[in-house]
């Protein structure tokens, strides 16, 4: 059975210890080695900030190697307005609810940065997806709340997106809490805020019963563009959250000062035996390891800190600017992206305290000697990340978020981004660009899009918990 | 009653639209089609920055996307401002690009 059809069977998985019909994969080890390969990704792609008058839309980009269209965008779904900033986006459900009978993973929810619109998209035929249900802003500025960012689906039937803003973009964000029953807004998930101002990202940890959430800034804060001057006046996060899963209260906020400064995503090994996790402080550089200490307290220390580098054409040194990291599905290798550098890095983290640098690819970015791949430009740099489910293949995009790519790579909002690949060899430790891959979302139709989240019908390492 | 707004691209491209009564200048673009950018659409996001060049222009809701350095520099949020002129007003998705510079280099 092929993983770009949802609703895996039981016998396809291997469910021996229940005999529910479920949505996602019993095991993380179930989940990379009993599906098959992609064979189409979602990608989110954008027209916003663009003098290319047209709305977002959800790219199908083919990658199956033994197709015609192979490595082409083969569906656009473009959304009913303009100027969403489509960004990240889930599942309705996925292995977490493993083992709730008449759930699927057949619902895409792809909520709009800017816009703060939320759309449900009926993505049950992974070639042909159609928007089912739209949220207007309106709904979703009553419960004082805006800026959606991750969405993840949790157990008992819900779904829960983080939210940067409130009803005016200023801050404090919090989480919304969607039925997935009928995509109705449920209202807030937290039951206290406690001292959580700032919001980003977020995992959760359900057999441990804890939540971790991550800080940008306000929406209004950096909507506009990044701007030292915030940072200096303490407009940037700088902390993460930890909170109790089953209250929904917050508990600790860990504070890394200018070790971890705009901390952005979150990334907990899938085995759900573990507590720990690492978070990519974009503006530090620094990936940040987390951790509950024995007497319940959670406590931190930087693991890997990225230099930053002189360039000739700068007056300040460059940061490598961490905007993406994430876990294989065996927990064994991280992989994450220097956007303003170039180059996409992997780490053995077997020693989840002393992650060892094995391989990493160059390409475009401000100090790769690659800038083209197959005659294609490289606009921008490493960015968003996805691995496939059994290890293999790492791609990703280019484009970080429209009013910052304009600051770094301003090329990118007159030509739209690409998607790139590179081939791991988890045996080796290596890591090594698919000179013969590239989707050029300067050519798409309609005009150029910026190209950003990518995900696999049949769920990811990065879209998938288990409890 | 209706202005008339006059839109300029730094590419050279030209239009005008007739902004009614309590419209704003994106409400107006859209309802003719010219593609001007925005996002937010409340005045947070600076998507549909623009730069005043003549007339009178007033936000309706606080252009919270803009710092005071840009206001007096003469940019405006079009999704929440309204004329009460004739204006002429920069626009297009390079100026939003103005507002924020790389800070590096």
């Amino acid at each position: 059975m092929s993983s770009d059809e949802y609703g895996q069977s039981v016998d396809a998985h291997g469910h021996e210890h229940h005999e529910v019909d479920g949505p996602g994969y019993p095991t993380p080890a179930a989940m990379r080695t009993e599906s098959e390969r992609e064979k189409t990704a979602f990608v989110m792609s954008l027209r916003v900030g663009m003098d290319v008058d047209g709305s977002d839309f959800i790219g199908v980009v083919d990658v199956d190697p033994d197709s015609d269209t192979y490595a082409e965008l083969i569906d656009t779904v473009e959304m009913p307005n303009k100027g969403d900033e489509l960004h990240h986006f889930g599942w309705n459900s996925c292995s977490s609810s493993c083992h709730a009978e008449g759930l699927a993973r057949d619902h895409l929810i792809v909520p709009g940065q800017r816009s703060s619109r939320i759309h449900i998209v009926d993505a049950a035929d992974p070639r042909n997806p159609t928007i089912e249900k739209v949220i207007e802003p309106e709904e979703v500025f009553e419960h004082d709340l805006s800026a959606p960012h991750t969405v993840h689906c949790v157990p008992e039937g819900k779904i829960v997106i983080s939210m940067l803003g409130n009803a005016d973009g200023e801050l404090p964000g919090g989480f919304l809490q969607l039925d997935q029953d009928d995509f109705s807004i449920d209202g807030h998930w937290e039951s206290d805020l406690g001292g959580m101002e700032m919001n980003y990202d977020y995992w959760y940890q359900p057999r441990h019963g804890v939540m971790i959430s991550s800080e940008w800034a306000a929406p209004e804060t950096y909507y506009p563009g990044f701007d030292l001057e915030d940072v200096e006046a303490g407009n940037y996060g700088d902390s993460i959250h930890i909170w109790d899963w089953e209250t929904k209260e917050h508990r600790q906020t860990l504070s890394f000062g200018e070790e971890g400064l705009i901390p952005l995503e979150v990334r907990m090994p899938h085995n759900p035996e573990e507590t720990e996790g690492y978070v990519g402080a974009a503006l530090s550089s620094n990936i940040i390891r987390f951790w509950e200490d024995a007497d319940g307290d959670w406590d931190w220390e930087t693991v890997i800190s990225i230099d930053d580098r002189e360039h000739p054409d700068w007056d300040m040194p460059v940061p490598g600017l961490v905007t993406d990291l994430l876990v294989s599905l065996d927990d064994q290798y991280l992989f994450f992206s220097n956007w303003l550098h170039g180059d996409v890095r992997m780490y053995d983290i077997s020693d989840t305290g002393s992650p060892r640098l094995v391989d990493q690819v160059w390409a475009g970015g401000n100090f790769g000697d690659r800038q083209t791949v197959d005659d294609h430009e490289i606009r921008g740099a490493p960015q968003m990340l996805q691995l496939s489910r059994d290890g293999r293949r790492l791609y990703w995009t280019t484009s970080l978020f429209s009013s910052w790519d304009n600051q770094f790579y301003p090329e990118i909002g007159e030509r739209g981004s690409l998607m790139l690949k590179a081939d791991v060899y988890p045996e080796e430790g290596r890591l090594e660009l698919d000179e013969g891959f590239v989707v050029d979302f300067g050519d798409a139709p309609g005009g150029p899009a910026r190209a950003h989240e990518i995900r696999w019908p049949g769920g990811d390492c990065t879209s998938d918990v288990w409890q | 009653m209706p202005h008339t707004v006059t839109l300029e691209w730094r590419g050279g491209r030209e239009a005008t639209v007739d902004v009614q009564e309590a419209e704003t200048v994106i409400d107006a673009t859209e309802r003719a089609g010219l593609g001007v950018p925005y996002g937010c659409l409340y005045g947070a996001c600076a998507t549909c920055t623009g730069r005043l060049l003549e007339g009178d222009l007033v936000h309706v809701s606080r252009p919270r996307g803009l710092k005071p350095r840009h206001r007096q520099g003469g940019y405006v949020l079009l999704c929440v401002a309204e004329p009460r002129s004739d204006c002429r007003i920069e626009v297009g998705a390079e100026i939003q690009a103005d507002l924020v510079a790389n800070p590096w280099k």
